[in-house]
């Protein structure tokens, strides 16, 4: 409990220190009286408009007091408002959270599916012909950023390619629209998957080979250990064993993995939402960044920060559930 | 004296499945010979392009080409883009702006993690727990949003900012991405000297009244070199990645230079008719981060190190 404490009171620091700097970052070069103000109301405001904006929002009074007003408005619902878009921050995030959520949970959800089977038949076979050709596939995905997959995968899946041989025609792709559109599943599922399977499968297949190189790490490791010799010595299935007492300790490279695979997660989101013009919150902190509308970065970033930082957490308190030793050496510490 | 010691000192039964790792641990494979050999080439091709008479002028247009006229051929090998420029000068000349960018931000790493990191390692306590917070907001922001944080900002510091005025847009992008760069390299150099630090040749250097600094310097930094050097290389193909992706994004250096982030951007409206103009840059940015990956890889194994997460 206490760990917990600590741990979460390093989190709570962390949290304030990175908002602050990207409200502090974020008003960079706005030096001259007014300019906060300007660039947050756009266009060519008149000068009583700047007065009262930069009134009601302290925008001349010193970053702690700014923060102060911020983060106080922001813990009670009301993340200012946007007016390049004409609406609420709030109201902006819950327009565009859903589709980077979607993205997100899906990516993840696959990325594990693959490779958990994955990593677990490689450590299993062990320098195998199947260990070492996943190993050479999973490093060549780790490695090809969004940017790229993306465009080959519109190349494959969604444009249409006509090969002739002889006289047989064969064609591969045009089965996806080429801009994502926003539907969600509960309105039409067949539509839903039709628009959203490129993008996450951009964002599913590095994170799938991360995370079968992690766990199959790990998984190597554990089966060399005294207790599984001594299942399988006692008899135990080699199924048991494996998916049992080998996968329940090796899964914590791979929550490890999660946790920190999550800013990389978000910074794909940016580029997916971007690239197949999918309205979600990704594309719309990049916009809101370039063009200044400080008060939806600050917000969206602050609840960005708090989701990584909440599912770091998290990832610590699964540690302890997984491994008692774990939560003994913590209770005694 | 060496000879007899070695004759002396009894021979480890190996075990076969061991030996065998072990062996190819050692051997380098096939894959890492290639990936230097592609970058030799890279570098080499970036550095004397404008001597070399096969690679146009980047800016310059192809005699005969319209509008996305040419495919890959003998014309213009990799095809030609909007602008009717070769495809494949653009590649080339694109990997100066991204190889550069990628180097120096990683020198700004390591200097500035690596210091922050041994000093962390070194002299725990107060230091390192402010080192720790430091690290631990780094990574706390998805890495490439706090990029676009920073670079959109950087010009309007530029401007506001007379003694700033060598920050171009290339020296933003390096300032920016070394930033990233320092959370994993300093948390990497510190958790290797807290394990240093308690070893006998710093405790001997330390009881014959070596100062700090001269510990740090001729004890300590000489056996981080593996470890940052590991680090480096796969970081430079994580930097090299957001490079793209940040030039993907319209953060990339100013117009006419071309970069392999830039050149996907340009092209990707009309990927349907001209698939080259595209595809071309994305295997010249895979192929240098995989490159790069494995290299990391290789050395990580030799060296025997083990990282948090790729």
């Amino acid at each position: 409990m206490r760990y917990f404490l600590q741990r979460l009171l390093q989190f709570v620091i962390v949290f304030f220190i990175v908002t602050f700097g990207v409200m502090v970052l974020i008003r960079m070069g706005l030096n001259a009286p007014g300019d906060p103000a300007r660039t947050l109301l756009g266009g060519a405001p008149s000068d009583q408009l700047i007065a009262e904006t930069t009134a009601k929002y302290h925008l001349d009074s010193n970053y702690l007091v700014q923060y102060w007003f911020w983060f106080w408005n922001f813990i009670q619902g009301d993340m200012g408002y946007s007016v390049q878009n004409s609406l609420p921050v709030f109201d902006l995030i819950k327009l565009r959270a859903t589709v980077t959520l979607l993205l997100g949970f899906y990516s993840i959800t696959f990325a594990v599916l693959i490779a958990v089977p994955l990593a677990v038949r490689q450590a299993y076979k062990r320098d195998s012909v199947f260990d070492r050709t996943a190993s050479g596939l999973t490093f060549m995905f780790v490695s090809v950023p969004a940017i790229v997959l993306a465009p080959i995968l519109t190349i494959i899946l969604i444009d249409k390619n006509v090969f002739s041989i002889g006289d047989y025609q064969i064609t591969i792709g045009g089965w996806f629209p080429r801009v994502g559109n926003k539907v969600y599943p509960w309105e039409d599922p067949v539509e839903h998957i039709k628009n959203f399977f490129v993008p996450v499968l951009v964002l599913t297949i590095p994170l799938a080979a991360v995370f079968t190189r992690l766990l199959r790490g790990d998984m190597v490791q554990t089966l060399q250990a005294d207790f599984i010799t001594l299942a399988s010595a006692k008899g135990v299935s080699p199924r048991r064993v494996l998916w049992l007492h080998g996968l329940r300790n090796s899964l914590f490279s791979l929550l490890t993995g999660v946790g920190l695979q999550l800013g990389g997660i978000v910074g794909g989101a940016i580029v997916v939402e971007t690239f197949f013009d999918l309205k979600g919150m990704g594309a719309m902190l990049v916009g809101a960044i370039l063009s200044k509308d400080l008060f939806t970065v600050q917000s969206t970033a602050a609840i960005l920060v708090a989701c990584v930082v909440t599912v770091n957490l998290i990832v610590d308190l699964l540690y302890a559930v997984l491994d008692p030793r774990i939560r003994h050496a913590r209770a005694l510490a | 004296m060496t000879a007899v010691a070695q004759a002396a000192a009894p021979v480890p039964a190996v075990d076969p499945v061991e030996a065998k790792a072990r062996r190819r641990r050692r051997k380098a494979p096939l894959g890492f010979y290639c990936a230097v050999g592609f970058l030799v080439l890279l570098v080499f091709l970036a550095v004397f392009a404008d001597y070399l008479g096969f690679i146009r002028s980047p800016l310059q247009k192809v005699p005969g080409g319209a509008r996305y006229k040419i495919g890959p051929g003998w014309t213009a090998w990799w095809g030609t883009d909007g602008l009717s420029r070769d495809v494949f000068a653009r590649c080339i000349y694109g990997s100066r702006t991204t190889l550069q960018v990628g180097i120096y931000s990683t020198i700004f790493g390591i200097t500035v993690g690596g210091l922050l990191g041994v000093l962390a390692g070194y002299f725990r306590g107060a230091v390192d727990r402010v080192v720790s917070v430091i690290i631990d907001c780094l990574l706390a922001l998805p890495g490439l949003l706090l990029a676009i944080i920073l670079i959109s900002r950087l010009g309007a510091v530029k401007e506001s900012t007379t003694w700033l005025n060598w920050l171009d847009r290339k020296w933003q992008i390096v300032l920016t991405l070394g930033i990233l760069a320092t959370a994993p390299l300093a948390r990497i150099v510190r958790a290797q000297t807290m394990a240093l630090r308690e070893r006998e040749f710093v405790l001997a250097a330390r009881s014959l009244g070596a100062k700090p600094a001269r510990v740090i310097f001729r004890e300590i930094m000489p056996n981080l070199i593996p470890a940052i050097l590991t680090v480096a290389f796969t970081g430079l193909s994580i930097l090299i990645a957001s490079e793209g992706a940040l030039a993907f994004l319209g953060l990339g250096v100013e117009v006419p230079t071309p970069t392999w982030g830039k050149l996907i951007d340009e092209n990707r409206a009309k990927i349907d008719i001209a698939w080259w103009a595209t595809l071309f840059p994305c295997f010249m940015l895979f192929l240098t981060v995989w490159s790069f990956n494995i290299i990391g890889d290789r050395l990580s194994r030799r060296f025997d190190i083990r990282q948090a997460g790729v």
